[in-house]
């Protein structure tokens, strides 16, 4: 026995060796980002991977209180969660029908959204321009929230489906025949089993839309509008004050609150079928 | 169940069919239309129908550039998609070891590449890791005693540099989901192989990769689409104006940009972005008829 | 969930039919009040402080006659005209953006001649050179505001000696001071952009677009100030915006060919600077270096001049004020289009507008016409090919020449 805790031990030790390992290769680009990112030199570019001799937060601070940097990151957050009730409302009954129901037509149509899904997006936004245009949406939260449910709907359907198809259809028998209804098989059942995938999809419909851009400052007409990335994009965009060591500093601000929201939900990442020990 | 229903699958999914109308399939039709018109700069709004002029133009320019543009593709969307899903696979099971107790803070750690905005990340890339003069990979190269070297400005180098990128920008999404999927692989098939003596591939070749392969194979094929569609990395990378490194790695997408787009002929690129369209659904074509047997 | 799906449905469909109602209303309620039709919107892509300084002023001379003034920054603002130019709710009314994609509005039919507006008079003090950029088919749209060139700035403590005056000069300095595995540099270009090279395309008498929209890739004396740049680049590190800043910034290159864009940076670096014009250095062939200028002026949105002239017109007549000249040039080191701005002496006295002004007098303004805009795609791809990667410029210039008329063929 204490051998194989030894083995054990000596594989977890190997295993997080190489996690630290991977975790820093990945984080390569973004320690350089902070690096520039608390240097108050002004040719902190080509400084890069040294340490800066006198660390500061004055870009960060600059960030939070020159730039609307707390205005966009509002805006970010009612247009992700605008999108993300949106787009998770209309697909899980959507991948539910598609994976559950034997109807005419089902095959044709999941293969059809693929290949709808294959049309680049960029080529879609003069013809939703136009068509905003004249449903007076352009300028608009609902116009952008419609756009990025709808960009990212077939994704979303198509990601859960694979997870409900693994849900064993006996559990819901079981539970109509105790007198549930639909709505309530798929409230009560199917989500919390699905979790970890209806998770995974809110998450990518939420980060979709935290980084996105395009629309997002082509739509909005005014600056104080625009979500974070857009507001980002514009700061980067303009030549004439380009500030690495600003930008850089924003761009590490940009991405922290995924990671605090992508910490917080990992422990409802387990899935309800493990843990519920339904299955087998 | 199946029998009865012949309509309420179409009202679950109606309200998202809606959606897609409205954000997918209008804007496609609207490209149809506007390529049998003359819609550019000098007919911006006067613009009339001109048949299938647009599509005679569009033809002439599936030449050799388009054809070796084709196969960039192809051979990008095949090694990135091959590399990130054993990465993925290999990566997740790691992380979902018994007893590994920091998982949780490594998956953060692994996410953040994905948490920032794709143009931050290449421009970051662009400038911190290839740049000759003060890019990573130059200072490592000239600590070593190399002279410094333009990653960018040749088509190999340059194919391989935006592949790094792509992986590390797409990774996090393939981990995450392969993570969930394990998630919900049953414990207890484990035990049972275990008392079989099945070894670490048998257990994953019998039991872990058929058990997965139904939740992610919708997630992988998305994710060959977007590989295939890629234009950030490449553009950014190299081809970004004022920026051009030299290197004149082509895809689909980046083909058309610069052969039909630039032009601001809209009646043109339109008729140029159907008929690449074309070619998607093609590939799409082939990619499901290789997953067919499995799944749908 | 059926009731889900149609109260979605119902509030979808509810949304679209408000929405046309809405379109229209607004259009209507735009026409009748007074105060919008006072209120001119300006979109820009330009730096913020020098734009609040325009704004500033203009609202304080318009105040009595009760015309307010709003700019509204626009990132990639060629696409947002493309969009927006013709639409009365939600686009500007002016536009201030650099002269070469005039052209291109022109013909999509955004903009109306600034002579609906005001009369000639007004822009009569004017430098030439900013009043051709802004001239379309023999007709004015654009007000010039301020104008920018490239210019030689140099490290003072770096540089040894004279700066010299022809290019062959230049080359030997660079040669002798340039040591690449050091990482230092004599001087450095964006040498694979074309805005940057077009001084020695023009100088050596060659074109990258000419006036009957040929594009001149190909062409003897543009490729012979390609072979030429080729040399200079070897020696320039690799041309890339950010690098040629830093290496300059970090006092690793002792001289570099910039904007006036640069300036603020090199100012916060604390790099002790001169500036001195490129028509002051020679080219072989005895001609000057003929930089390109941008020329950044203000266009009337065609529904505007319509609806909103009088208000335009004391707006413009404003903008034209030598006095706003002379606040642009002391606050954000502009070069002003107007002439009567230069007898400030705090402005004539500026080293950097100095510098602008003296090339304003040869520099060429970017071509303007709308086939620009699909050169400058081939024109970087021919200078990369040939200084990054090393391809014979003999072989791949009537590629990237063919490459540019196509381009401009698939415009029409």
């Amino acid at each position: 026995m204490r051998i194989k805790t030894a083995r054990r031990m000596a594989r977890l030790s190997i295993l997080n060796v190489f996690f630290v390992l991977l975790c820093f290769i990945t984080l390569i680009p973004i320690l350089y980002a902070f690096l520039l990112s608390v240097s108050s030199d002004s040719s902190a570019f080509g400084n890069g991977f040294l340490f800066p001799k006198s660390p500061t937060l004055k870009n960060y601070k600059a960030i939070l209180l020159e730039e609307p940097f707390l205005i966009w990151l509002k805006n970010s957050v009612v247009l992700s969660l605008g999108t993300m009730i949106l787009a998770m409302g209309t697909s899980v009954t959507a991948s539910y029908a598609f994976s559950r129901f034997r109807f005419r037509g089902r095959n044709e149509m999941l293969k059809l959204l693929l290949i709808l899904n294959a049309f680049p997006q960029i080529l879609s936004m003069f013809a939703i321009f136009r068509l905003f245009k004249n449903m007076n949406l352009l300028n608009n939260y609902i116009g952008l929230i419609l756009i990025y449910a709808g960009s990212m709907c077939i994704f979303s359907i198509w990601n859960m489906k694979g997870y409900f198809d693994t849900i064993p259809i006996e559990i819901e028998e079981s539970a109509r025949i105790d007198g549930g209804s639909s709505g309530q098989i798929i409230w009560k059942i199917i989500l919390p089993l699905a979790r970890p995938s209806i998770i995974v999809t809110a998450v990518m419909v939420l980060i979709f839309v935290w980084n996105e851009y395009l629309f997002a400052t082509t739509f909005l007409m005014k600056e104080e509008n625009y979500n974070l990335a857009g507001g980002l994009y514009q700061l980067q965009a303009n030549d004439y004050s380009r500030s690495w060591s600003l930008f850089s500093a924003a761009a590490i601000l940009v991405s922290v609150p995924i990671l605090i929201l992508f910490f917080s939900i990992q422990k409802y990442m387990v899935s309800g079928l493990t843990t519920g020990g339904v299955k087998g | 169940m199946n029998k009865k229903n012949k309509i309420l699958p179409w009202e679950y999914s109606f309200p998202s069919i809606i959606l897609i109308g409205l954000i997918v399939v209008f804007p496609i039709i609207y490209t149809i239309y506007i390529s049998f018109t003359n819609m550019n700069l000098y007919h911006w709004t006067d613009y009339e129908f001109i048949a299938l002029d647009n599509y005679r133009r569009a033809l002439t320019k599936l030449d050799s550039g388009f054809m070796s543009a084709l196969l960039t593709t192809i051979i990008w969307t095949v090694l990135n998609m091959v590399i990130q899903i054993l990465a993925a696979y290999l990566i997740a099971l790691g992380l979902n070891a018994k007893g590994l107790k920091l998982a949780r803070l490594y998956k953060t750690l692994l996410m953040f590449p994905w948490a920032m905005p794709a143009y931050i990340s290449i421009l970051l890339w662009r400038v911190g890791i290839f740049n000759p003069q003060y890019g990573l990979l130059n200072k490592i190269r000239s600590a070593l005693g190399f002279s410094s070297m333009d990653f960018l400005s040749e088509n190999i180098p340059a194919f391989i540099s935006c592949m790094v990128l792509n992986l590390w920008m797409a990774l996090p999404f393939l981990i995450m989901m392969m993570d969930g999927a394990l998630q919900s692989v049953d414990i207890s098939y484990y035990e049972s192989a275990r008392l079989d003596g099945g070894g670490w591939w048998a257990q994953n070749l019998y039991i872990t990769i058929p058990s997965i392969k139904p939740i992610l194979a919708p997630s992988i094929i998305m994710t060959t689409f977007t590989t295939f569609k890629q234009f950030d990395i490449i553009y950014l990378l190299t081809m970004q104006k004022g920026s051009l490194t030299g290197a004149t790695l082509q895809t689909v997408i980046t083909y058309a940009h610069q052969n039909a787009f630039v032009s601001n002929n809209y009646g043109l690129s339109s008729a140029v972005s159907i008929v690449i369209f074309g070619f998607i659904i093609l590939f799409s074509l082939f990619v499901n008829r290789g997953i067919r047997e499995e799944h749908v | 969930m059926k009731k889900m799906a149609l109260v979605l449905c119902i509030a979808m469909t509810a949304a679209m039919f408000t929405g046309c109602s809405k379109n229209t209303d607004s259009v209507a309620t735009t026409k009748g009040n007074k105060e919008a039709l006072n209120t001119i919107r300006i979109w820009h892509d330009g730096d913020k402080a020098m734009i609040q300084l325009m704004e500033d002023h203009l609202n304080e001379a318009l105040n009595d006659d009760g015309i307010t003034v709003k700019f509204e920054q626009k990132s990639g603002l060629t696409d947002q005209i493309k969009l927006y130019g013709s639409d009365e709710v939600n686009g500007p009314d002016l536009y201030m953006y650099a002269h070469d994609s005039l052209g291109m509005f022109v013909e999509m039919g955004a903009l109306a001649p600034i002579t609906d507006v005001i009369d000639k008079t007004v822009y009569a003090d004017m430098l030439p050179m900013t009043l051709k950029a802004g001239n379309y088919k023999d007709t004015q749209y654009l007000m010039p505001v301020y104008f920018e060139t490239l210019l030689f700035i140099y490290n003072k403590d770096l540089w040894e000696g004279e700066v010299p005056s022809t290019t062959e000069e230049l080359y030997s300095y660079m040669k002798y001071h340039t040591d690449a595995t050091a990482g230092t540099y004599a001087l450095v270009n964006q040498h694979s952009t074309a805005y940057n090279v077009a001084p020695l395309i023009n100088g050596f008498g060659g074109f990258i677009i000419n006036e009957q929209a040929k594009p001149g890739l190909n062409d003897e004396k543009t490729m012979e100030a390609i072979e030429y740049n080729k040399k200079f680049a070897k020696l320039e590190a690799d041309g890339d915006y950010n690098t040629v800043n830093a290496l300059f910034k970090d006092g690793k290159a002792a001289a570099i060919i910039g904007g006036p864009w640069l300036i603020s940076g090199v100012k916060e670096a604390k790099i002790n600077y001169g500036i001195i014009s490129l028509c002051d250095f020679k080219l072989p062939n005895g001609n000057a270096l003929v930089p390109y200028s941008g020329v950044q002026g203000i266009g009337v949105m065609k529904h505007a001049a319509e609806t909103k002239k009088d208000a335009l017109e004391k707006v413009l007549k404003e903008i034209a004020d030598p006095q706003l000249g002379i606040d642009l040039a002391e606050n954000s080191r502009c070069a002003p289009a107007n002439q009567k701005a230069y007898e400030n002496p705090t402005v004539s006295k500026d080293e950097m507008i100095a510098a602008m002004r003296k090339t304003a007098d040869i520099a060429q303004p970017m071509p303007n016409i709308p086939q620009m805009s699909v050169m400058w795609g081939p024109t970087e791809s021919l200078l990369a090919a040939v200084n990054k990667s090393g391809k014979d410029l003999n072989n791949v210039a009537d590629e990237y020449q063919k490459q540019a008329e196509t381009a401009i063929a698939d415009m029409q």
